[in-house]
C-alpha cells in the first residue's frame, strides 16, 4: 500500500495516463481509503483542465493567416514581404 | 520586450532551386493546414508574445518546407512541426543572446519542488466558509490570469507542460520533440507543475485575489 506522499507524487502522471498498470492499481487502491487524496486528485484534475484549455489561445489573426497562405502557395516568402 | 525590429526572424536565405516543386508544395500545404491553428497556439504559448509567435510560425513553416522531403510519415507531422518550431525558437533566443536553459537548469528552483498548492490553500484557508475551498480558489482566475501565470513559468519547464498537458503528447513523444532523455523530460515536467502551483498562489496573493492569514493580523 502506498502512502499519501507517494500518491501525490503519482497524481499528475495518473492524470496524464503515464503510469504503468501496477502503479495505477496501487494509486487507485490508496484512493479508496483516502478522502484527502481524492480531494487533491479532483483539484489537480481541475487545475490541469484549466491549463489544458486550448480555447485560451487566441485564434490566429487574419493578417497572419493571410501571410501564411501566401507562403504556402508560393513556397517561400514573396519578395517585398518582411521575413 | 525587445525592440520590434530585433524580434524579427532573420530572412531565410533564398535558394537558387525551388524549395519544393508544385506537387510537393501542394502536399506540404495540406499537412501545414491540418496543424496550423495548433502550431500557432503552440508558438504563442512558447513565446508569450503575439508578434514573436507570428514570426515563429512563419519561420517554422519555411524550415519545414525545406525539410519536407525528410518527413516519412505524415501522421507524425504535428510533432515534427512542433520540433522544428522549438528549434527555431531556440535559435531566435540564441540570436538575441539568450538561451532556453543553462547547464544548471535542473538545479533551478529546487526549493519550489516541495511546494504544494493544495496544502497551502488548506493552511492559509482563504475562504473560511467555503465547502469547496480548493475549487473556489481556482474559480478566482480569469483566462488572462492563467495565461499570465503560465507565461511566467521558466521556459524550459513550460515547454514540457505545453506539449503534454495542452497538446496531448505523451512524455515519450515530448522527450523526442525536445531531444532530451525521458528522465530529463519528467524532471522538467515536475518542475513546471510546481512552478505553476506556486505561480498561481503568488499571483493570487500579489493581485489581492486572496487574503492570507498574516494579512488578517491587526
Amino acid at each position: 500500500m502506498i502512502d499519501c506522499r507517494e500518491a501525490v507524487r503519482r497524481m499528475w502522471a495518473y492524470l496524464d495516463h503515464e503510469l504503468a498498470t501496477q502503479p495505477v492499481t496501487e494509486f487507485e487502491a490508496h484512493l479508496e481509503t483516502c478522502q484527502r487524496c481524492c480531494g487533491e486528485l479532483e483539484f489537480s484534475r481541475q487545475l490541469r483542465a484549466m491549463v489544458a484549455d486550448d480555447e485560451r489561445s487566441p485564434a490566429m489573426p487574419s493578417h497572419v493567416r493571410s501571410r501564411i497562405e501566401t507562403i504556402l502557395a508560393a513556397g517561400d516568402v514573396p519578395s517585398g514581404e518582411p521575413g | 520586450m525587445a525592440n520590434a525590429l530585433e524580434m524579427k526572424v532573420s530572412q531565410p536565405a533564398r535558394l537558387a532551386e525551388p524549395v519544393l516543386y508544385t506537387a510537393d508544395l501542394s502536399s506540404f500545404a495540406e499537412v501545414a493546414h491540418a496543424h496550423l491553428d495548433r502550431l500557432y497556439g503552440f508558438c504563442l504559448r512558447l513565446t508569450t508574445d503575439p508578434s514573436d509567435a507570428e514570426d515563429l510560425v512563419q519561420e517554422t513553416l519555411l524550415r519545414a518546407m525545406r525539410a519536407y522531403r525528410d518527413l516519412r510519415d505524415s501522421s507524425s507531422a504535428k510533432g515534427w512541426l512542433f520540433a522544428i518550431a522549438t528549434n527555431a525558437w531556440r535559435d531566435q533566443l540564441r540570436a538575441r543572446g539568450r538561451q532556453i536553459h543553462t547547464v544548471s537548469i535542473d538545479a533551478l528552483d529546487a526549493d519550489g519542488d516541495e511546494f504544494s498548492l493544495f496544502q497551502t490553500i488548506v493552511i492559509e484557508d482563504p475562504f473560511p466558509y467555503s465547502d469547496e475551498l480548493h475549487l473556489d480558489f481556482l474559480r478566482l482566475f480569469r483566462d488572462e490570469d492563467i495565461v499570465a501565470v503560465f507565461g511566467s513559468i521558466t521556459p524550459a519547464f513550460r515547454l514540457p507542460l505545453i506539449l503534454t498537458v495542452v497538446h496531448g503528447f505523451s512524455c515519450k513523444e515530448a522527450a523526442g520533440i525536445l531531444q532530451v532523455p525521458l528522465g530529463t523530460l519528467l524532471s522538467r515536467l515536475h518542475r513546471g507543475r510546481k512552478q505553476l502551483e506556486r505561480g498561481l498562489w503568488d499571483y493570487a496573493v500579489t493581485n489581492g485575489l486572496v487574503t492570507t492569514i498574516d494579512e488578517d493580523k491587526p
